[in-house]
């Protein structure tokens, strides 16, 4: 890919997912809404509270170091460069030359550490919780998210994201196997706890007994509490293009002309609207979990993604 | 280079000697010196890493079997460097560190000595000449003035631990020396011996030997004890540069004296690095006190290069030496990052506890404000030890994952593939539990209010002691970003050992890359993260202007907020003792006193703790075992001479017998 395709291919993709991630926000808070036979909120709704927090002033607690106000926009930088490695139009990502999965799940760490640090800043005791929760899910979730994205890279024989996305892409159909349907699983109930949602957290609730990601936000406000809500957003619908692109990669070319990347931009809406029909029935039609229960959930998501290498390395 | 070493070498000596007689009373003399002396060590390590080759040379022969050679390699070069980076900032804050003069300062040159020494070992004589060296002196370091119940216990736990270690770690060599006919390093590199009995023996011995130096479980106990017990600059070289030590001997074992050998011997090395890892994080989350939770974070670290060390084994078993020079990389990468972030985090805990005289985390807290310049320097650490990218302790793991990914992929046998799969699920877990650990660690010493005593009395230590914290802090951003050159300067050692070089840096100057998919920039990682932060943050401000922002208390669901409403470290780190209390078996008791006979509770009372099970369990019945065959043997001493002749010579018969 030339300098220049990289640079118009990264620009597109931080547009598309700053542009569209509230939206998905939206469509799923919105067949929610249906599911529980209520019209909800308008789908723009994500958009409108993100403006009028963008546009208000900020109250910071007066415990707060620089950590607090810097927190917001390390998170939402983390974030936004992860990105950047994520195929999504095609087979084919802005900078998959420098960085592959590994690097994808360093930088959600590093967003991960940005977020706690600010929520344990002010000193407040619901933040801290938060942060608390969060680290412990987090430490959960890491081996989960790598072990599902790396048993596709074994059989893929690559860890660079494009590269196992062109892989599936050229196998076609052969590609479905029973691993790749263990990946699927467990990266699916990554996406569940990273994104904060039932039976992990309830994105509804504010009440501090249940909540996690909320709670590390309590102390936050004005721009920063929107940049900290736009960067999940972003972050869900990352995590919904990876299971999208790397589990359904059919019609994407690697080296696409502008056509098939509008092609390939077309099938992504649709397939991340699947995705996120399925997080609004997972959120329907379950119950929240014990926090003291989520390790089983998560473990299991990690076992399942173990069992999927064991069988690769058997083939192998 | 000859002359340099000697120069090293000579100066360290003269340390010892100026801060022994006090020749210069008021300037810390001994200190400055082993700075200087480091400056120049770290010199010739860099060069010999840059250029490959050797400096050898005779230090001094007391007898024919008894040399002392020098010779120093590519890989004495590295560990080396290490010993000198270290010594060189720990010296330096060591000079800040006021106290008052004592004959430790006269021991702290010879133990730099000693590990400069180790690195520099051209023999089996000379090696453990140093070793023993080492060992003394950092006890003396440990021990310090020996008033303390802590320091005599951890000190004697620490020699007894180190000398069965050493016992052992000789055998393996000697093993070893006599399969090559030679005692020299050299020849017995030439002389790999291959896979059999006796060189599974020396490989097993060599990881019981060297891995109680590096704190692999379930040999860690004398660790989280001894480190925190020495002042910080001592704590840091023995936790950043001593447990390399016992790295470097198992890698001279496993890639240097022996050749390509058994399955299992990858596989024993990766599960014992695996546990090891996910063991020493989970328990440095429980710690409270800041240098115990660093010394448990070492015991981790060392684990992830013990794997590292497994994947290489069993790529080079599988006859891959491509690939197992790039798991070794990641080893070293691994080892000299952290060397950077732990002696950083040492030095920075020293500091903490000189201005709040306390190293307690759940009494710590909002020492940002009066420490800025140390609290920015120990977050650039704390991000580093939780391997964030783009700081440097993320760049060994990233090679490591991708060398377990590759192994798992590489047809080398199912069972040396499955290894690697549940190695790199335990990494991952690990990493996991590091971010907790480290976020925990600024943020209860760092962030919030004090919650216990008040923070307004502490300020910012000395120069000396902030500028090596800060110029640490600098070296592990640098180290991060530049990668790439970091692994260029360290590449020539494993390829040199595996015989292929495993690692290049791609067509780009900035990339790390190994052999087959996937590359990492640190470089473009870091700009895009800054830049996707201040783009935004300037179209949000052009489109809705500056932020104003006006302060308010904590909410605290109405009421005033006080300080003791806070998490603590404790409470921060309750659901991971939770989520693995199958592991970590926390105890915990509930006191409840009552108004007489009433249901109305007078006093309730909670203690709760996390037992070191290992001390407890596996070596708690062991002492009691030493002890009481020790009573028994006591019966041979009846204090009568015409026996102890006996004895002298049946032992004389029975060695005349067995040699013949």
């Amino acid at each position: 890919m030339s300098a220049a395709a990289q640079a118009g291919l990264g620009a597109a993709q931080v547009a598309f997912v700053v542009l569209a991630a509230p939206l998905l926000q939206g469509f799923v808070r919105k067949l929610k809404a249906r599911a529980q036979a209520r019209s909800g909120p308008p789908l723009l709704q994500s958009y409108y509270d993100l403006f009028k927090l963008f546009a208000r002033s900020e109250m910071r607690a007066e415990t707060a170091t620089a950590i607090q106000a810097l927190a917001p926009w390390a998170v939402l930088g983390a974030t936004l460069a992860a990105a950047l490695f994520v195929p999504m139009f095609a087979a084919a990502s802005p900078l998959g030359r420098d960085g592959d999965l590994l690097v994808v799940i360093g930088l959600f760490a590093l967003g991960r550490a940005a977020l706690t640090l600010g929520g344990i800043d002010s000193g407040s005791a619901f933040g801290q919780m938060g942060s608390s929760r969060e680290l412990a899910l987090g430490a959960l979730v890491e081996p989960a998210l790598l072990l599902s994205l790396a048993s596709l890279a074994l059989a893929a024989g690559t860890t660079r994201l494009d590269e196992i996305v062109a892989f599936g892409a050229d196998r076609e159909l052969g590609f479905i196997d029973l691993q790749w349907g263990l990946a699927l699983v467990g990266l699916s109930i990554v996406t569940l706890a990273e994104t904060g949602r039932i039976p992990v957290d309830n994105p509804d609730t504010h009440l501090e007994l249940t909540m996690i990601h909320e709670a590390m936000l309590i102390e936050q406000s004005g721009r920063s509490l929107g940049v900290l809500h736009l960067s999940g957003m972003i972050k869900q619908l990352l995590l919904a293009s990876l299971i999208a692109n790397l589990f359904v990669p059919f019609g994407l070319h690697r080296d696409p002309e502008l056509a098939s990347y509008v092609g390939g931009g077309a099938l992504l809406v649709v397939k991340v609207g699947v995705v996120g029909a399925a997080l609004a029935a997972v959120e329907s039609l379950f119950a929240k979990m014990r926090l003291y229960e989520l390790p089983d959930l998560i473990g299991s998501a990690s076992l399942v993604a173990l069992v999927a290498m064991a069988i690769t390395v058997w083939e192998l | 280079m000859e002359q340099l070493t000697v120069v090293a070498l000579i100066t360290l000596l003269a340390a010892s000697a100026v801060e022994l007689t006090a020749l210069i009373p008021r300037v810390r003399a001994g200190y400055w010196l082993t700075a200087a002396a480091a400056v120049v060590a770290l010199a010739v390590c860099a060069w010999l890493l840059a250029d490959g080759g050797a400096v050898a040379f005779d230090l001094w022969s007391p007898a024919p079997s008894m040399r002392l050679e020098w010779r120093m390699d590519g890989l004495g070069a590295l560990l080396g460097a290490v010993v000198a980076l270290v010594a060189l900032f720990a010296s330096v804050f060591a000079v800040g560190y006021s106290h008052p003069r004592r004959v430790d300062d006269a021991v702290y040159p010879l133990f730099v000595l000693s590990m400069f020494g180790v690195a520099g070992a051209g023999n089996v004589f000379t090696f453990f000449t140093m070793w023993e060296a080492m060992a003394l002196t950092s006890f003396l370091l440990v021990l310090g003035d020996g008033r303390s119940h802590t320091q005599q216990v951890a000190s004697l736990l620490y020699l007894g631990m180190t000398h069965v270690a050493t016992v052992l770690a000789v055998a393996s060599l000697l093993l070893l020396a006599d399969a090559a006919g030679s005692q020299e390093f050299q020849r017995m590199g030439l002389a790999q011996a291959g896979g059999s009995a006796r060189t599974s023996l020396a490989l097993s011995l060599a990881l019981v030997g060297f891995g109680t130096k590096a704190g692999l479980v379930p040999l860690h106990i004398w660790l989280p004890r001894a480190h925190p017990v020495a002042p910080s600059h001592v704590s840091a070289l023995m936790s950043a540069a001593m447990v390399a030590t016992g790295i470097y001997g198992l890698v001279r074992v496993a890639f240097e004296f022996t050749g390509p050998g058994e399955e299992w011997w990858g596989i024993m090395l990766m599960a014992a690095g695996a546990v090891t890892a996910v063991l020493g994080v989970l328990y440095a989350l429980m710690e409270k006190d800041m240098k115990r939770c660093l010394a448990y974070s070492t015991v981790e670290n060392m684990g992830i290069v013990t794997i590292a060390l497994g994947a290489a084994l069993s790529f080079r078993a599988a006859s891959l030496p491509g690939p197992a020079a790039a798991a070794l990389l990641a080893a070293f990468v691994h080892l000299a990052n952290h060397a950077v972030l732990k002696s950083l985090l040492f030095l920075g805990a020293g500091a903490v506890q000189h201005s709040a005289h306390s190293l307690d985390m759940d009494r710590l807290g909002g020492l940002l404000r009066a420490l800025p310049l140390t609290g920015v320097a120990m977050l650039a650490g704390s991000l580093g030890l939780a391997s964030v990218p783009p700081l440097n302790g993320f760049t060994g793991e990233w090679i490591l994952a991708r060398s377990l990914i590759s192994l798992a992929g590489s047809g080398a046998g199912i069972a040396t593939g499955l290894a690697a799969a549940g190695a790199l699920a335990l990494l991952a877990l690990t990493a996991g539990l590091a971010l907790a650990c480290f976020v925990r660690l600024f943020g209860m010493t760092f962030l919030g209010l004090p919650r216990g005593g008040t923070a307004d009395a502490c300020h910012e230590p000395s120069r000396l002691m902030t500028v090596p914290v800060l110029g640490l802090a600098a070296l592990a951003v640098a180290a991060g970003v530049g990668a790439a050159g970091l692994v260029r300067l360290l590449r020539g050692v494993p390829a040199s050992l595996a015989g292929s070089p495993g690692a290049d840096s791609g067509a780009a100057f900035h990339r790390v890359a190994l052999s087959g998919g996937g590359s990492f920039s640190p470089v473009v990682v870091a700009i895009a993260v800054l830049a996707l932060a201040a783009v935004p943050w300037l179209v949000l401000r052009a489109l809705f202007g500056a932020t104003r922002h006006s302060r308010g208390p904590v909410w605290a669901t109405g009421g005033a907020f006080a300080p003791g409403m806070q998490y603590t470290a404790t409470s921060l780190s309750k659901p991971v003792r939770l989520f693995f209390r199958r592991i970590l078996l926390p105890e915990r008791e509930i006191q409840v006193d009552y108004h007489g006979t009433s249901l109305l509770p007078r006093r309730v009372r909670y203690s709760g703790r996390v037992p070191a099970t290992f001390e407890e369990r596996v070596y708690a019945p062991l002492r009691s075992v030493a002890i009481f065959s020790a009573r028994r043997i006591r019966a041979l001493q009846n204090g009568s001479v015409e026996v102890y002749l006996l004895y002298i010579f049946v032992a004389l018969l029975a060695m005349l017998v067995v040699a013949r």
